[in-house]
């Protein structure tokens, strides 16, 4: 693959203006959620475990495919927002910062784990794998669960080969399907940026993998 | 990568593809391959979607709350005590301090003796008499000459 150079000349958007999308996250209505939990409403931290719980929850499963470590990690993730909403700052949306909150927990979980092999024969239930089969029509049905598992356990390596940023923002894209626009709102970010690090993602993803191939192969 | 395919990566690796980057992609092995690389890096990390019922136990709440109760405010020495990076600061601070420590007092020391222990290290050697109370001295080590003249001038005695 051909390697880019500084700046990469994205074209402008559809109405062919550069867009810059500003989002006021200030003054929402999930601002004023937020303002609530900071000065320590019990009620309005119950409203947003409640809201995002199921979010979190799915992400985590998502990456680890293990229900008692999703549960055990969307606590710890849970109990972290509670400790460090008073940092909020408002620059991104909530679910943003939630988001990256909760695949860092992930990646640290992971790190102090030292899980190389994420999924053990004994977590992976049949019903799990009926689970995977039905969870995304676009995956190719026909691909056999252990190749799939393979490719999901060596994308979860290569992630951790990104930034936070990066990670949270290709996460955002391609498992929660949001579109370059929301993640623009999400993150207060234009959106000829976002794509030029979601782009810039694809291909530090793509050359981690070839060399990750590369020392496999020495190795062999 | 041509930029036209760079620019519609997104819709690309999406399944939407315009006539031209249809078009230029048939043309253009390198650009093809590259497409049909990321695709496949998209389709695994879609693999990462969880199934729509994933959610925790209910009672999720409940135990939140209790995880949170358990482990109360963080302390500011838990930052040292808890992360791996912390606890390398702490053990990097502790050994500056007792670097800087052992400086400042092997410093201190060094002035308060620093010109006696010079003359008791290298002192003057009494090498003979030429005269009644005139003493010839050499001094030892590598001191100057210059040194030799002001110890004989200071050691002079008139006959």
């Amino acid at each position: 693959m051909s390697s880019l150079s500084g700046a990469i000349p994205f074209p402008a958007t559809k109405d062919g203006t550069r867009a810059r999308t500003r989002v006021d996250h200030r003054n929402s209505e999930e601002a004023a959620l937020v303002r609530r939990v900071q000065a320590r409403d019990e009620m309005a931290f119950r409203e947003i475990v409640e809201r995002y719980q199921a979010k979190v929850f799915s992400i985590i499963y998502g990456i680890l495919r293990n229900r008692n470590d999703a549960e055990d990690i969307a606590q710890q993730v849970f109990a972290k927002i509670y400790f460090s909403i008073r940092n909020f700052d408002f620059r991104s949306s909530l679910l943003t910062w939630i988001y990256k909150i909760t695949v860092n927990e992930c990646y640290d979980y992971l790190r102090k784990k030292r899980v190389r092999k994420l999924v053990y024969e004994s977590d992976f239930s049949a019903e799990d794998a009926q689970r995977m089969e039905a969870s995304d029509p676009a995956v190719d049905p026909k691909t056999p669960v252990d190749v799939r598992l393979a490719q999901r356990d060596l994308i979860v390596k290569l992630l951790s080969k990104v930034s936070e940023q990066d990670r949270s923002l290709i996460l955002l894209k391609e498992v929660n399907g949001h579109s370059v626009e929301e993640l623009a709102a999400m993150t207060g970010l234009n959106e000829n940026t976002i794509k030029v690090k979601l782009f810039r993602t694809r291909q530090k993803l793509l050359k981690a993998a070839s060399r990750l191939t590369r020392v496999r192969t020495t190795a062999n | 990568m041509h930029r036209l395919v760079r620019d519609h990566i997104e819709d690309i690796v999406a399944g939407v593809e315009s006539a031209s980057v249809t078009a230029h992609l048939k043309a253009c092995a390198e650009c093809q391959s590259d497409v049909t690389a990321m695709r496949a890096q998209s389709a695994a990390l879609r693999e990462l979607r969880a199934a729509n019922d994933a959610e925790p136990r209910p009672g999720f709440y409940a135990r939140v709350m209790e995880r949170i109760e358990a482990q109360g405010p963080a302390s500011i020495w838990s930052l040292f005590i808890e992360s791996a990076f912390g606890r390398r600061i702490a053990v990097a601070s502790l050994a500056l301090a007792l670097l800087l420590g052992v400086y400042v007092i092997s410093s201190e020391r060094a002035v308060d003796q620093p010109i006696v222990a010079g003359q008791q290290a290298q002192p003057a050697v009494v090498v003979g008499e030429d005269a009644p109370g005139r003493v010839i001295t050499q001094m030892s080590g590598n001191q100057s000459s210059n040194d030799d003249v002001l110890v004989n001038l200071v050691t002079y005695q008139e006959q």
